[in-house]
């Protein structure tokens, strides 16, 4: 049964230069770090296309980009246009919502200054230190992705030697070294929440993918490009106590006409809907995310 | 770069402190290359590996911990989700479903693992993927048993 080829192509295995790219004939040596390196080459690719997180653009650039697509959508964005200005595009490649939620996040506390908001997030990221711990995680496995996050928190309050500006943040959230970092950091406090309060998230997991929810934190929450769902924002939005806004810009219309349908994110409203809803209408989403089937962007109001 | 070497030392020390723990697994780092490093693991008791030391090459890439490290056989091995040739490991952690919540300790623990619970259906050795897959348990067996005595065992005098 062996093969004369195959004998060449195993002395060859050796010496092959590891860089060299597959052609057709190699189909049977492929490997797997073959397979990831034709991957981060198509990363690569992409990210000529569209930095981690891009310009903000009039919002007229979706109306350019459907000018010859749906009518539903064509509507859509003009209701859109009434009551945001711009869009911020971000890259397509499954880290979007927490790439967003960054941005976002970073951008508003920078403009407003608030140095109240930063204790309350240091806070909270503290809970979520300690969730981790609780759930048997090894510090030496998350510290440093908490640690460059709240540098980021530290450096957009203006007066200190790390502080800056609305610019260099745009090029902090396009630098790898600090945006992926950045983005791991919330897929760890992500599954941390979901997995301390893994009754109340289990019946939605179930129904997104038939999985444990130790299963589902492994697979699609941990890993770095795997697509955020509303589990997802919903833990985020919880852990951190922030609230999201998501604009739907999908095909789905009713008789009443075309209106673009919302959803809001906020806080604890899941225990609130259980005990006494007061105080449930104080907070007013600040993050505004456009969802486009697939995809997250960043919205800018009036 | 720098944060992935610090990483490094900083499971370097994690090592050190766990080789009570885990007997399991014992987990050298190169001399001069922390992006190096080799594991000795025991094969897990009633599996056809009992008995056998079984040593992995495993290189770090730059990006670690956001990419996994790679991870090979460089003992000969019969098993399912192992190649027979490359000793490459079929393990969703290695590839997919990698994050830095792992470390290098816990990938090896994850491998021996896989070797008391082959995966059958996702084969990178089709000979030992059909053997177990058509219910051949004793062929499976005896098949990786000799493997384990002629390759993961100390030669006799």
């Amino acid at each position: 049964m062996q093969n004369p080829e195959q004998q060449v192509a195993e002395d060859e295995q050796d010496t092959a230069d590891s860089n060299r790219l597959p052609t057709i004939d190699d189909w049977a040596n492929i490997k797997d770090c073959d397979i990831m390196q034709q991957q981060s080459a198509i990363q690569a690719e992409e990210a000529h296309k569209l930095p981690y997180v891009g310009d903000k653009e009039p919002l007229s650039v979706l109306e350019v980009e459907y000018q010859s697509g749906s009518p539903i959508l064509q509507k859509k964005i003009k209701t859109l246009s009434e009551g945001f200005a711009f869009v911020r595009r971000t890259r397509g490649d499954g880290n979007c919502f927490f790439r967003c939620f960054m941005f976002s996040y970073l951008e508003h506390v920078l403009e407003l200054q608030d140095k109240t908001e930063v204790e309350r997030m240091k806070g909270k990221v503290e809970e979520c230190r300690k969730t981790l711990q609780n759930l048997g995680y090894v510090d030496f496995t998350f510290e440093d992705f908490f640690a460059l996050y709240l540098d980021q928190l530290e450096s957009v309050i203006q007066g200190t030697e790390a502080s800056i500006s609305q610019d260099e943040l745009v090029t902090k959230c396009r630098d790898q070294s600090i945006s992926d970092y950045v983005v791991m950091f919330f897929r760890f406090v992500t599954s941390g929440e979901i997995k301390k309060r893994s009754e109340f998230y289990e019946p939605f997991i179930l129904g997104l993918s038939n999985c444990t929810v130790d299963q589902f934190c492994k697979t699609s929450v941990e890993p770095m490009g795997e697509e955020s769902d509303h589990v997802h924002i919903t833990a985020l939005s919880d852990a951190l106590g922030v609230p999201i806004r998501v604009m739907y810009l999908d095909r789905s219309s009713c008789d009443s006409g075309v209106g673009v349908n919302h959803h809001d994110f906020l806080p604890g409203a899941a225990d609130l809907q259980q005990g006494s809803d007061s105080g449930s209408s104080a907070v007013k989403p600040y993050i505004t995310l456009l969802y486009r089937p697939g995809h997250y962007d960043i919205l800018y109001s009036k | 770069m720098q944060a992935s070497r610090a990483r490094l030392f900083k499971e370097y020390k994690e090592v050190q402190r766990e080789k009570a723990v885990d007997p399991e697994i014992q987990l050298i780092c190169d001399d001069s290359n922390i992006f190096k490093w080799t594991a000795l693991i025991k094969g897990p008791s009633e599996t056809p590996y009992e008995g056998g030391v079984f040593q992995l090459a495993l290189v770090v890439p730059e990006q670690y911990p956001l990419q996994p490290p790679q991870v090979r056989f460089l003992t000969k091995i019969f098993h399912p989700n192992v190649h027979f040739k490359s000793g490459e490991i079929c393990l969703d952690i290695l590839k997919t479903a990698w994050s830095p919540a792992w470390t290098l300790q816990s990938v090896c623990r994850a491998i021996i693992a896989l070797m008391a619970h082959p995966e059958p259906d996702s084969p990178l050795n089709c000979d030992s993927g059909n053997l177990l897959r058509s219910g051949d348990i004793r062929g499976y067996q005896s098949m990786a048993r000799m493997y384990t005595r002629l390759a993961a065992m100390p030669k006799k005098g």
